[in-house]
């Protein structure tokens, strides 16, 4: 009102304009930005300031004890602390870290382990490349075929005629793929398409089929041929630890778990009352317990449930009360992707024509699955990180590896150090892992 | 599967048979003979099984209800820093969350056991806070109350004064309800609630005084302890739920349509007003069943003081009282059932609350 001002007694009314309002200030490069999201008036500028200030007081130690007076080579911990008393000594975590690595597994064979995983991790490449179409496949034969070689690399020792062959099957398709992956990418022909006009005159129909197997047959006799000979030592499950063990323990976990899973979640919604139940029963008795005592009973109470001539390994008991656990979890992620999918689908297979079977497999638990995959990578970050819980019952995983530097002879003591070079591990894996799941989490939505 | 049950139970009764530890629950009278590290109810070696599992259970009761508390608190904090307009603290959130959830819970726990408060100074030299509070290398001493007799009085005059202001407050609330207006409630209901105690607390003869801990030889005395272990398992899980709180809170706040709070200043709500009557009874319906989940998950997670060795059920119970009876089935189950019964009880309690709150449509 102040800024209109009108002649009270006068006869006429005489216009006096507002002053006009001050520009608008600047929102747009660097310093609009700074001045909008940092300093947009005088208690945010000191705001500010005083995070800052708390950041700087709270960071300097930090790093003056990671970085700047942090000792990286000596001998003993006696050494590092003449050297710098109040510094982080990672000079412990060097001869350890092999031991953190692959727990206490015969250095010289540590080559297995390391070569098991580069084949796991070959198979699932060709599921990041954009021009492969059969990646369902590709990702299913990794889950079911790439187990037996990495069980033969690092467990060794006698192997059966059946898995030898499996093995040797399971790398012909490996191959296979890369050099289809290969002709793909220089724009020639698949390899079966080469040999189809050889294996048509044998079998007319499904020559693409047969041609393929015809190519697998051929590669796993020539492997099996080559390898014949090969033989590896024995390593016992004992050994097998640190963060070697932590990967076996969690994948083989995520893996099973999602079968146990969908069994659950499609048991729950089952019409057969036994069946439902027992579902239910699983779902929640698990869901409600907390892990480590899941891990307890696997450990004291399954043994009452076999013969007692029967030897049990920790390690598998281990992963049946992991598996056990991750799979009840599961199933409620399952249930979600299944609710999410709209009625019609159902309604439309049942109208095809298609059994129960047949819908679930071919028409739901596809779109169920591909909806899910964003918690299932969650699920493998928070199971990631729970199987450090092994350790408090005595598998040398990657954290009982870490508490053991502390109590070497010659890095008594050493407790921070280790504790915090293996969080930086986890952080690193878990939070590219959670990057990843958002981004495709993204991705799916919009493809949508 | 009804073979492999069968199998399974054979399997289970001859193991039992060959140990000579035949199924049941009798020893759960028998004295226990070791002794527990802490315990708020009187605990001794001489007491049963049974009182082993009660220690357990008013243990991790205790251990994960403050955790509860706090760490739904500091999530709040963490949230709503994190949606801060200020860059920098909204940032500074943002890396606090991501740090903290990306660490296994269990390398934060033995973290904050080891490295900080096993470290802390010995009890002579203890870190003081306006000398009642003290932090040293064997746990936190606080002062406790200390009931004399006649101190019943007071509590019972505090007690009808809480319920005297609920009536109030509700009556009042139906009063606004019919008439449009507010009553003048704020004084008469302190008064109620202060007035009333004061006068019978002085009128009795101050029956209450608190025991302040005090440093007798080489370690203290009187007052209230929790030990390192706890404070270790309540730090750091009270800090790794915080995070995940945080994030609930934040998505929470987010989901709200921007157009409530343009809408609420549009018909001139304050800020404070904005933020009590539009942003938290909308963000609740969407905090509320995940917050669920989280403090079932707290309560699951306290376990984990286990690794450190503070006696909470699957410490005294699962650990110790199996090692000495080896009764594995019996053990496992009375756990398993303890946790089950916990879950199902704060699901049940929260999950009625929560559909009060949820909306109502059609």
């Amino acid at each position: 009102m102040d800024t209109q001002h009108t002649e009270q007694s006068g006869e006429l009314l005489k216009f006096v304009p507002r002053p006009s309002r001050p520009p608008v200030t600047i929102t747009y490069g660097p310093a609009g930005w700074l001045k909008k999201n940092m300093f947009g008036n005088i208690w945010n500028s000191l705001l500010t300031f005083t995070v800052f200030a708390l950041l700087f007081l709270l960071l300097k130690p930090f790093f003056e004890w990671t970085l700047i007076k942090a000792v990286w080579t000596a001998s003993t911990r006696r050494e590092c602390l003449a050297i710098s008393p109040d510094g982080a000594c990672w000079a412990g975590i060097f001869p350890w870290f092999n031991n953190l690595m692959y727990g206490l597994y015969p250095d010289a064979l540590q080559w297995r382990v390391n070569l098991g995983f580069c084949i796991g991790f070959l198979w699932f490449v060709p599921l990041a490349l954009k021009k492969i179409t059969n990646k369902m496949f590709i990702a299913l034969s990794g889950v079911t075929l790439f187990p037996f070689i990495a069980n033969y690399l690092f467990l060794g020792g006698e192997r059966s005629t059946f898995h030898y062959i499996v093995s040797c099957f399971a790398l012909a398709y490996l191959l296979l793929i890369y050099g289809n992956i290969f002709l793909k990418y220089m724009g020639k022909k698949q390899f079966e398409q080469y040999i189809e006009p050889f294996t048509g005159r044998l079998y007319r129909k499904n020559t693409f089929l047969s041609a393929h197997l015809m190519i697998l047959l051929l590669l796993t006799i020539i492997i099996a041929y080559l390898l014949g000979n090969l033989t590896l030592e024995y390593v016992s499950v004992d050994v097998w630890g640190g963060l070697f063990l932590t990967i076996i323990i969690s994948s083989v976990s995520i893996v099973m778990a999602l079968p146990i899973g969908i069994v659950l979640a499609l048991g729950r919604r089952s019409e057969m009352v036994i069946i439902k139940w027992f579902s239910i029963c699983t779902i929640e008795l698990v869901r409600s317990v907390p892990m480590i005592t899941v891990l307890f009973m696997s450990v004291t109470m399954l043994p009452l449930f076999f013969p007692n001539t029967m030897e049990l390994n920790k390690l598998a008991q281990v992963l049946v009360a992991v598996c056990l656990f991750a799979g009840a979890y599961m199933a409620e992620t399952v249930r979600g992707g299944l609710q999410a999918i709209s009625k019609g689908q159902y309604d439309a297979a049942k109208s095809l024509g298609l059994g129960y079977w047949y819908m679930m497999i071919f028409i739901i638990l596809p779109q169920a699955l591909k909806a899910m995959i964003p918690n299932i990578v969650t699920s493998f970050i928070s199971l990631f990180k729970d199987t450090t819980l092994v350790s408090i019952i005595g598998l040398f995983d990657i954290m009982l590896m870490a508490r053991n530097i502390a109590i070497d002879k010659n890095w008594l003591g050493l407790h921070a150090e280790p504790l915090v070079a293996i969080s930086v591990l986890f952080f690193v894996i878990c939070y590219t892992m959670s990057q990843y799941s958002q981004r495709l989490e993204k991705k799916l939505k919009t493809n949508r | 599967m009804c073979g492999i049950g069968y199998y399974f139970f054979s399997n289970v009764v001859e193991n039992l048979h060959q140990m000579e530890l035949p199924f049941g629950f009798g020893f759960i009278s028998s004295t226990a003979g070791f002794d527990i590290g802490w315990s708020i109810i009187p605990y001794d070696p001489t007491m049963s099984y049974g009182r082993v599992y009660l220690v357990g259970i008013v243990n991790t009761l205790i251990l994960s209800t403050l955790i509860i508390l706090f760490a739904t608190l500091l999530g709040f904090v963490v949230g709503i820093i994190r949606l801060s307009q200020n860059f920098l603290l909204s940032q500074v959130a943002r890396w606090y969350v991501e740090c903290v959830r990306n660490i296994p819970l269990l390398i934060q726990i033995v973290f904050w056991f080891i490295v900080v408060f096993s470290t802390l100074p010995p009890p002579k030299k203890s870190y003081a806070l306006f000398n009642i509070f003290f932090l040293n290398n064997r746990g936190f001493y606080l002062p406790s109350p200390v009931f004399e007799t006649h101190s019943g009085w007071t509590l019972i005059g505090a007690l009808a004064a809480m319920i005297c202001t609920i009536i109030l407050l509700k009556k009042s609330r139906v009063f606004r309800r019919k008439s449009g207006k507010r009553l003048p409630i704020l004084y008469p209901a302190l008064l109620t609630l202060f007035g009333l105690v004061a006068i019978l607390f002085v009128s009795t003869g101050s029956p209450i005084h608190w025991a302040v801990p005090s440093l007798q030889g080489f370690n203290f005395h009187d007052g209230f302890f929790f030990p390192i272990s706890f404070m270790a398992a309540f730090v750091s899980m009270t800090i790794y739920r915080s995070a995940t709180i945080g994030e609930m809170v934040r998505a929470g706040i987010q989901s709200i349509d921007p157009g409530q709070i343009e809408a609420a200043s549009a018909i001139g709500f304050s800020p404070f007003k904005t933020l009590r009557l539009i942003i938290i009874p909308q963000a609740a319906r969407a905090i509320l069943p995940p917050l669920i989940n989280a403090w079932l998950t707290i309560v699951k997670e306290s376990s984990l003081a286990v690794a450190i060795g503070f006696p909470e059920l699957v410490s005294v119970f699962i650990q110790t009282s199996l090692n000495q009876t080896g009764r594995a089935i019996e053990i496992v189950m009375m756990v398993m059932g303890f946790y089950m019964c916990t879950s199902l009880s704060i699901s049940f309690v929260m999950n009625r609350y929560n559909k009060r709150i949820q909306m109502r449509e059609g």
